[in-house]
């Protein structure tokens, strides 16, 4: 049994509860139990409680996470402190105590038409690239640790060259890959710094660095070679 | 011409059903609490059968047929498993044009692999992840046709009731925005339900905490019939954690996986030993029950506990942690355990509802306009599912359904509005905000973890009649209590629907007085010719009423 002070951002503002128990628990079954034994309900979202759905991101001691993934008692913070700190992401409208609203973010990637035109084109040298970054989540991470992302403007962050570089490799109609390039020079390329702070909290481990310079070689270089000539 | 449809839910039937529709210039209003991306439907982790026979075993769509009927103990609708496994090799193509990341072979076939109950190579997948694979590839689909506005999505939107006009035929749905908690309706031609299984009546079990089954409780007291509700699998591999109950995926075992336990300090490879054949790769409910024996006969769990060994440990280190990635990671993250080095200890827990909606083999429910499709719907997997059949079983569903579409003759008038049900469920609204005031309610903790108990002691593996007749007693007493939903007026409703759910599972087991696949009575050990029937509950006056048909029965309209 161990004891710590869980400090939670809810819409009635901060919040603090003792937790007494094991604490080798993920924070939404952290959540779960202050909600059972304080008789309450502080919203969160979660659906698949293991990591593949990409509800329950949020700000854990200062990171964005995924509260099902992030164990209480691995915590550096929490084992200094014995507190805990949880906020709703804050790059996106807040609908309810930890309930963000994400809807931007799908929005972005509609009106960027990642779709393919055409039958995907197989090469089996691209699969494992591509089934890594159809892992992604939309949970919201990377586009939080972003120091360039708003969520204002037209930065739509590194969800963009996820989607879109494996989009291009299966694309085979001309014009959609056109449309692939600019759009991507429009709303990632001119405004992203490559900090590469989406690397560091992507619960999938997508390396949306190789997702970049992929996007990158595809979109920018080929263009600047055409201007050289 | 159909001109625009409803559908409830947006994991891979859902998805499915609203693409393929889109694609045929049918309109399309989808429905979901959350976007796809949260659906169950990426969890779903081995892969997705097929007879594609690129293997050279001479496998073929009739052995695919005869293995889910086997399987399913004949209690399957057979027409609907016939076209099941007749149109599994074109669904794969098209996943496979949509751009899903299969795992392919040497020769740049889709690969596939051993399932179990399957005798040949027939599972396609994706690593150790086909679901989510398989929905960004649907999804991405999808996002053109909402695009084009040929669907249009509302996320953070609850079912709430159907609207039935004086015959009884569907015309639309009343559903709450969970945000703003405006209750609204809609209207279309035609209803598709993909709300998916039941999973909350057990509590938390392997499953997604949005597939709690609200919607398949609240249409029973609509005047949808459901059935085999009392066919509830068991995953032979599942693994406690501090969170939940979570499923190894059968692929462990597809790819070589062993199930043992200690006798005499040797290890004692029980499933071998017992089905010298196909070993751990028999059906689940069967392996299912071989734990249980192991466990509760023999008295030989591992340390005393309810628990045997799956053995991965004699595996291709690349093997599970490439293709069974998502178990390397699950018993990293949840157990501290490294599976390429330890034994996982596991035991079978809740995972699957093969009984549901009741349909036929068009997905037609007994209420015309009304389909339900994936795993809310109930007619193809009999008393127990095949590995490999649920994701396959999930995208035929929206598949048939738009096939369907594209070919009926509708001339319905939508613009007719059908108030009184609209009213009635502002009404219980505002009767739910009125409640919330009195002082004494009871926490809806304290309900769901009661009836998450009941049908843990009474549906187990194996069940009694004492058992479920003490079960049904506890939830009555359920139904009389004034609860307090801490201000969340869906989880108000919730309660309701799970009890009425709950009471069906209980009272078909109670009916069906035999044993068959996932079904057991302790006191009916032997499978009885006269239950090669689908169980059938209606809500009649309010009491429940429990009917044997015939499997193949059609809904008539």
């Amino acid at each position: 049994m161990e004891s710590i002070t869980v400090i939670i951002k809810t819409s009635e503002g901060m919040k603090e509860y003792a937790y007494e128990g094991n604490l080798n628990i993920p924070v939404t079954t952290l959540l779960e139990r202050i909600n059972v034994k304080h008789d309450i309900k502080i919203h969160y979202s979660s659906s698949c409680l293991q990591g593949l759905c990409g509800s329950c991101s949020m700000i854990i001691n200062g990171l964005p996470r995924l509260a099902c993934k992030t164990f209480v008692n691995e915590e550096e913070m929490t084992k200094k402190t014995h507190k805990i700190t949880i906020e709703p992401l804050s790059k996106f409208p807040i609908v309810n105590d930890l309930v963000v609203d994400r809807t931007s973010m799908f929005e972005n990637i509609k009106n960027s038409r990642q779709w393919l035109e055409e039958e995907a084109s197989i090469n089996t040298d691209n699969l494992e690239y591509e089934y890594e970054v159809s892992q992604c989540l939309m949970c919201g991470c990377c586009l939080e640790a972003c120091p360039n992302y708003t969520g204002e403007d037209d930065y739509y962050g590194a969800i963009l060259p996820v989607t879109s570089s494996k989009i291009s490799k299966q694309e085979g109609d001309m014009d959609k890959q056109k449309f692939l390039k600019e759009n991507y020079s429009n709303h990632f390329y001119n405004a992203c710094v490559k900090s590469l702070a989406c690397e560091n909290v992507c619960p999938m481990n997508i390396q949306t660095q190789r997702a970049i310079s992929i996007m990158n070689r595809h979109s920018i270089w080929k263009f600047h070679k055409l201007l050289k000539k | 011409m159909v001109k625009e449809i409803i559908v409830i839910g947006a994991g891979l039937a859902g998805l499915t059903c609203s693409v393929k529709s889109a694609s045929k210039n049918i309109h399309v209003k989808l429905f979901s609490p959350v976007q796809s991306e949260r659906s169950q439907s990426v969890m779903a982790m081995g892969g997705i059968n097929a007879a594609l026979n690129t293997k050279g075993e001479d496998d073929s769509v009739n052995e695919h047929y005869t293995d889910t009927i086997n399987a399913g103990q004949h209690i399957n609708n057979h027409n609907a498993v016939e076209k099941l496994t007749n149109d599994a090799p074109e669904i794969i193509d098209w996943l496979s044009r949509l751009g899903t990341s299969f795992t392919r072979d040497d020769n740049g076939n889709v690969d596939i692999r051993y399932f179990g109950g399957q005798k040949k190579m027939r599972t396609a997948y994706a690593g150790a992840r086909t679901g989510k694979q398989i929905l960004t590839a649907i999804n991405t689909e999808c996002r053109k046709w909402e695009y084009k506005d040929k669907i249009k999505r509302y996320v953070g939107w609850r079912f709430l009731s159907l609207i039935l006009d004086d015959n009884k035929v569907c015309r639309g749905v009343v559903m709450i925005n969970e945000n703003t908690e405006e209750i609204r309706d809609f209207y279309a031609d035609f209803v598709v339900i993909a709300s998916g299984g039941m999973n909350k009546v057990f509590g938390k079990i392997s499953g997604s905490l949005h597939n709690d089954g609200f919607v398949t409780g609240k249409l029973l007291r609509q005047g949808v019939e459901l059935a085999n509700m009392e066919m509830i699998q068991y995953h032979p591999t599942t693994i406690e954690t501090p969170v939940k109950r979570m499923l190894i995926t059968e692929a462990a075992r597809g790819e070589g996986g062993r199930l043992y336990t200690l006798r005499n300090c040797e290890k004692w490879y029980f499933m071998e030993e017992w089905y010298p054949e196909q070993g751990a790769l028999m059906p689940r409910d069967v392996v299912s029950r071989s734990i249980y024996r192991v466990c509760h006969e023999y008295g030989l769990g591992i340390d005393g506990e309810n628990k045997v060994y799956l053995d991965l440990t004699h595996l291709d280190e690349k093997t599970v942690k490439i293709k069974l990635d998502e178990v390397y990671d699950v018993c990293m993250n949840y157990l501290n355990l490294d599976p390429t080095c330890e034994p996982i200890p596991i035991y079978p827990g809740v995972h699957y509802f093969m009984g549901g909606i009741r349909t036929d083999d068009a997905h037609k429910t007994n209420i015309e306009n009304l389909f339900a499709i994936g795993e809310c719907s109930s007619q193809y997997h009999g008393a127990n599912r095949l590995g490999g059949n649920s994701l396959l079983g999930a995208i035929h569903g929206g598949w048939v359904v738009a096939e369907q579409l594209e070919e009926i003759q509708c001339e319905n008038d939508n613009s007719k509005e059908y108030g009184k049900i609209l009213n009635c469920e502002y009404e219980a609204y505002e009767n739910w905000k009125e409640l919330q005031k009195e002082n004494n309610n009871v926490s809806s903790y304290e309900i769901e973890k009661e009836i998450a108990d009941i049908m843990n002691k009474t549906m187990g593996i194996y069940r009694t009649e004492s058992e479920l007749k003490d079960g049904l007693g506890r939830l009555d007493l359920l139904e009389t209590i004034h609860v307090n939903s801490h201000g969340c007026y869906y989880d108000y409703i919730l309660l309701k629907s799970l009890i009425s759910i709950a009471k069906t599972m209980l009272s078909s087991a109670l009916a069906r007085k035999e044993s068959r696949g996932a079904h057991q009575r302790l006191d009916y050990p032997e499978t009885d010719d006269k239950y090669l029937k689908t169980t059938v509950t209606s809500f009649d006056n309010d009491k429940l009423k429990i009917t044997f048909n015939d499997t193949e029965e059609r809904m008539g309209w």
